[in-house]
């Protein structure tokens, strides 16, 4: 009977100090049995295999929490201004590019609670101040088997060079600019990217500018992949996974690794929004290993959890960017810098995009 | 449905009778103009107000003065667009005219059940969403689409359609013409074909008769119908959104993009102004030539 | 024998009929696509588009939506939009038109402008994403399509009927129950379909006004091409492509027969 008791004792011991430990220590993908019942979050992204891939990822969340997910998108930073400024804030965890979250730490994007998220499984140097990150990916540049045959391009080089490569080009209008594809295009103005000066911006502007009137700028991730899909550009630059996508519906499109411009996506949680604990917990769950698996089978984007195991397809691995080879490939832009210039960046763009 | 057309151009084309307001304001004491108060103060609420809120940002921020107005005027690119928006809304007018007309004449002429079938064709796209009608196009014109598979089916080289003007004033002609047939038939289902016969029987040729009193007869409604259509494409949104490209962009897309992209609501708002002030003074130009419209209904009823 | 002008008019007006009614049906195959693509042509077949909108919450809380903003704003509008007609015709002539060319403003200023000012005006009342906010928008776009529908039948009804039931000793309820009601009737329902529809199928000032906590069926439809490539768009073009179909076919030979007796 003493035996029993002590057994007993321990037991309680144990049942009580496990949820005390994690309420101290939140593990990545731990989610508390009914935490958030009656409880409403908005995820906002991208939308596509992106933003399916994400809920399959949270399902687990969703069903052990019990909170009502909603979705929406495409992330604007415009539309995050407008709902911070007038105090309706209906976006709770967003996902975001990559310079977004640096640029508008504390003014349109909190600064996160760490002692509510695990990001011991992150890889190093990617978590910061007000965003951890979503996932890595990549921009490649897919080129139209028909029109490039024997010559094909083969790097961003090419991609400006209109003379020795002439048809359509389809480029990322999705919002803010690209810091990777302008580096690129001053390079190929012949600049050196490293040696960047913000009037070199313009430089890079400029070499866009001449890729001439017929270029697409697309506006989301959807239409670049029916731009694929309908061959109506000759080159396309494209995010990874909406590459992979319209290839699996039988797009004539080979991608250039050389130089694929490496990309994370950030998780961010809006100033204002009126539950931060949930949108927390949220994110908190997105970053377990089981989560970032699933994520990474739905989409072939690079999961963020050193613990991930994803088992994939071939046509999913042939757009992965995490193997070796493709590290070796990729080509990372300044991020200092653009974080830096963000602003004169932005209005360079936009006038840019709108023809100025 | 079609009732409602009907007996609105029925009722017009009486004229006076009695049931006229000026008949009726005889007969009942004033104040019956209160009933439409609470509709007048939705419309104050939800339109007055926001309209006024577009014109004072459009001239107030970021600073008082007509900055915004200069900006309009001075870009380029702003003026490509405005003058793009009005080319695109007169061939899109032209384009729903010349296919609306004998349309319509047809329907006047058969017999009961084909005019059913015709009517049909009308409302089902005149009613369903703008929205799943540009989808279908959408589907249509790319690369890939019906058109162009068809194009390589008989051996022709495929055309660029979706991105392109071309594509989007086909667009927006299907999605509008039902605008142009609807008011059009409305005034020729009025005009009695005796006066053809007549004519005829007085020895005019008949395409002769036809050109010099039908046609007349029914302008009204090819007023009316032309600035419905050429009003609704200076606004129009979703299409050309859908089916154009950044060298197709329309005046609506360009405000939209001011606004929800860039957040500027003074440059924004000083566009909205300038489609505003296009489209009432368009109505005031064509408001002689539709009060014309019941004076020929009525000289003919 | 016809005439050739006349074969020639037909020919044309096949024409016209098929550019107004065939481009909508190739949403219909693309419906079936067993592919997660909207390119032509469609590959293989299969129903799972039209799961997708039966069972997904994007789809079917959206579609709901539309139903819930769209009935209230028929009811809202038919009401309000009722009794301006009534207002409209049975006051003096000058400032009953000048009443109703006011009324009918929201038919001809742009979307997008109006748009974008009910966005400002929203954003300060906090009404963005609200029923409210959805409900007012779109009574205010839907009272014209009302007040022309009614006023229509009101112009043709002859008043002497109700001053004719007055001088019988009739209530002034009595009178509208009884002799105004029926007659305008036919005029009032049409008015308040065009209002549901109104509102079931208005996008532009939607889709500033949406939120995620409410987005109507359109919104989510516009939201679906630009952003997912899904063929679930398809197959709610085609229901609603069908539906529509089914109510005109309905109106018109209802009309038919009201026409007839």
């Amino acid at each position: 009977m003493k035996k029993f008791a002590r057994a007993f004792a321990l037991t309680m011991t144990c049942a009580l100090a496990l949820p005390a430990s994690a309420q101290d220590k939140p593990v990545a993908g731990a989610v508390k049995e009914g935490s958030l019942k009656g409880k409403t979050l908005t995820f906002v992204s991208y939308g596509g295999i992106y933003q399916d891939g994400q809920v399959a990822a949270l399902k687990d969340f969703v069903e052990k929490s019990g909170v009502t997910l909603l979705n929406d998108g495409p992330t604007e930073t415009a539309k995050i201004k407008a709902q911070v400024d007038s105090g309706n804030v209906t976006w709770d965890v967003v996902d975001t590019s990559d310079l977004p979250p640096y640029v508008h730490c504390g003014t349109l994007f909190q600064k996160l609670d760490f002692s509510k998220l695990d990001i011991s499984k992150i890889p190093e140097g990617q978590v910061g101040e007000c965003s951890v990150p979503a996932m890595n990916y990549g921009v490649v540049l897919m080129y139209k088997n028909d029109t490039y045959k024997d010559n094909p391009p083969k790097n961003w080089i090419d991609f400006f060079d209109t003379e020795k490569f002439p048809g359509t080009r389809a480029i990322d209008g999705s919002g803010d600019p690209t810091g990777g594809l302008i580096e690129q295009a001053f390079k190929a103005a012949g600049g050196d990217p490293k040696a960047m000066t913000p009037d070199d911006i313009e430089k890079g502007i400029q070499k866009l500018r001449d890729l001439g009137p017929d270029t697409i700028y697309w506006k989301t991730g959807a239409e670049s992949q029916q731009l694929a899909e309908s061959g109506e550009a000759d080159m396309i630059m494209m995010w990874t996974g909406r590459a992979m996508a319209a290839s699996k519906n039988g797009a004539a499109y080979t991608p250039v690794w050389q130089d694929w411009l490496v990309v994370m996506d950030q998780l961010t949680i809006p100033v204002g929004v009126k539950d931060p604990d949930a949108a927390h917990a949220l994110i908190n769950a997105y970053l377990g290993a089981e989560a970032q698996a699933i994520m990474t089978e739905t989409t072939s984007y690079t999961p963020i959890n050193s613990d991930a195991k994803p088992k994939v397809d071939d046509a999913t691995a042939a757009f992965l960017t995490s193997t070796p080879e493709r590290n070796a490939q990729g080509y990372q832009q300044n991020i200092a810098f653009w974080v830096k210039n963000f602003d004169l960046a932005a209005e360079k763009w936009n006038a840019l995009l709108s023809g100025n | 449905m079609t009732a409602t057309h009907d007996d609105g151009t029925t009722a017009r084309a009486r004229g006076e009778g009695p049931g006229t307001p000026g008949f009726l304001s005889r007969l009942m004491p004033r104040g019956a103009v209160w009933l439409a108060a609470p509709a007048v103060l939705v419309l104050v609420a939800v339109l007055a107000y926001p309209l006024a809120i577009v014109v004072w940002r459009s001239v107030s921020d970021p600073a008082l003065g007509v900055d915004n107005y200069v900006w309009f005027f001075r870009s380029a690119v702003n003026r490509t667009v405005l003058l793009r928006t009005f080319t695109v809304s007169a061939w899109v007018t032209l384009a729903c005219l010349v296919c609306a007309y004998p349309y319509a004449y047809a329907m006047t002429i058969v017999g009961r059940n084909l005019r059913l079938v015709l009517i049909l064709c009308v409302l089902v796209p005149f009613w369903l969403s703008g929205v799943v009608r540009t989808l279908a196009w959408v589907i249509l014109l790319q690369d890939s689409g019906v058109i162009n598979s068809i194009l390589r089916g008989i051996g022709l080289p495929p055309v660029k359609l979706i991105r392109t003007l071309p594509g989007v004033v086909i667009g927006m002609t299907q999605v509008l013409l039902p605008f142009m047939i609807l008011p059009i038939y409305a005034v020729m289902k009025g005009i009695d074909n005796r006066l053809l016969q007549a004519a005829r029987s007085l020895g005019a040729k008949p395409w002769k008769a036809f050109l010099q009193i039908y046609v007349p007869l029914s302008l009204p409604g090819v007023y009316a119908g032309a600035i419905i259509v050429f009003i609704l494409s200076l606004g129009f949104y979703i299409t050309p959104a859908l089916l154009g490209g950044p060298r197709s962009i329309l005046l609506s897309s360009l405000v939209q993009n001011q606004v929800l992209s860039l957040l500027n609501w003074g440059r924004g708002g000083a566009m909205g102004v300038v489609l505003l002030v296009a489209t009432f003074l368009l109505l005031a130009i064509a408001a002689p030539l539709m009060r014309q419209k019941h004076s020929a209904a009525r000289r003919e009823a | 024998m016809p005439s050739f002008p006349r074969i020639l008019l037909g020919l044309f007006c096949l024409l016209v009929a098929i550019l107004l009614l065939a481009p909508t049906l190739v949403v219909i195959p693309m419906s079936f696509n067993e592919n997660k693509s909207l390119a032509f042509p469609p590959v293989g077949f299969s129903w799972q588009w039209y799961e997708n909108f039966f069972s997904n919450p994007d789809w079917t809380t959206s579609f709901v939506n539309s139903l819930i903003v769209a009935t209230i704003v028929a009811v809202l509008a038919t009401v309000l939009g009722t009794l301006a007609a009534f207002g409209v015709t049975r006051a003096a002539a000058r400032t009953g038109g000048l009443l109703r060319a006011l009324l009918i403003t929201p038919m001809v200023v742009p979307g997008v402008v109006l748009a974008i000012g009910i966005y400002a005006v929203y954003l300060d009342a906090h009404l963005v994403g609200t029923v409210t906010g959805f409900v007012l928008a779109h009574t205010m776009l839907a009272i014209p399509f009302v007040l022309i529908a009614v006023q229509a039948s009101l112009e043709v009804f002859d008043r002497r009927l109700e001053t004719a039931a007055a001088s019988l000793g009739a209530g002034r309820l009595t009178v509208f129950r009884t002799v105004t009601l029926p007659l305008i009737l036919p005029g009032l329902l049409s008015g308040a379909l065009f209002a549901f529809i109104t509102s079931f199928d208005e996008v532009i000032v939607a889709l500033f006004i949406t939120s995620p906590y409410l987005k109507t069926l359109p919104v989510q439809i516009y939201a679906s091409i630009t952003r997912d490539a899904d063929p679930t768009v398809a197959a709610v073009g085609t229901l609603l492509f069908l539906a529509t179909s089914l109510i005109i076919i309905a109106g018109l030979l209802i009309g038919m027969r009201r026409g007839r007796t």
